[in-house]
């Protein structure tokens, strides 16, 4: 992992189109800009992993456990 | 056409019953293209038929029938990205999860939802900024046990 140190609005850059900048730190929180072209998803990790495993356990759920009319 | 081996049998379909999904599924990136199939009638449930990976489907739900007041907020981003507009029919699911044996325990993910123009039948799974929403919302509160009366 390449570890960079930053202060505030310093900026990262990622290959030629993805810039992440610190907006604001306070208190235990950073705050993060983050600029990616459209094809891009950026998103806080613990929630994508969540929502994936969520899709994962949806995808396991069986008919018969619905509750139906 | 026709998928075979899915979990409810050999599925015929048509190409305008095709959904596509550009950037695929959260965690399910290589995966396009998909079905919206009923469950039983009646319900506000649906599966979300994988057709290029015939085993997965994903339970999902119309929300506002299980949740009546959410209301998600629709990034302009994600508007324009599937072009949607005030205008535009468009369908709003969330996935459903239920533990086996248990659906009582049901939950559906809020902050996830699958987002659906109906027009062009392109879709998306977004994740919504708002906090207040959950990945695993209950749908069924659970009942408040009775205090026990205290021996006198």
């Amino acid at each position: 992992m390449l570890v960079l140190t930053r202060k505030l609005h310093q900026s990262i850059v990622i290959g030629d189109q993805i810039e992440v900048v610190v907006l604001e730190v306070r208190g235990e929180q950073v705050r993060l800009g983050i600029k990616a072209p459209k094809d891009v998803t950026v998103h806080r990790k613990e929630i994508y992993e969540q929502i994936q495993e969520e899709n994962k356990s949806s995808s396991n759920v069986r008919p018969e456990d619905i509750p139906g009319t | 056409m026709t998928i075979q081996g899915t979990r409810f049998g050999d599925i015929e379909y048509s190409a305008d019953d095709v959904i596509a999904f550009p950037d695929g599924i959260i965690g399910f990136p290589d995966l396009h293209s998909y079905l919206l199939l009923n469950h039983k009638p009646n319900t506000p449930f649906r599966w979300l038929q994988s057709i290029e990976q015939p085993t997965l489907a994903f339970l999902v739900a119309f929300p506002e029938v299980l949740i009546p007041e959410y209301a998600p907020e629709i990034d302009d981003s994600v508007a324009r990205e599937l072009q949607i507009t005030a205008e535009t029919p468009k369908l709003l699911l969330t996935t459903v999860s239920i533990p086996a044996g248990r659906p009582n325990d049901m939950t559906t993910n809020l902050l996830g939802p699958v987002i659906i123009n109906g027009a062009t039948m392109v879709g998306k799974q977004v994740v919504l900024q708002d906090d207040a929403y959950t990945v695993r919302h209950r749908v069924f509160q659970t009942t408040e046990k009775v205090a026990e009366p205290t021996a006198a």
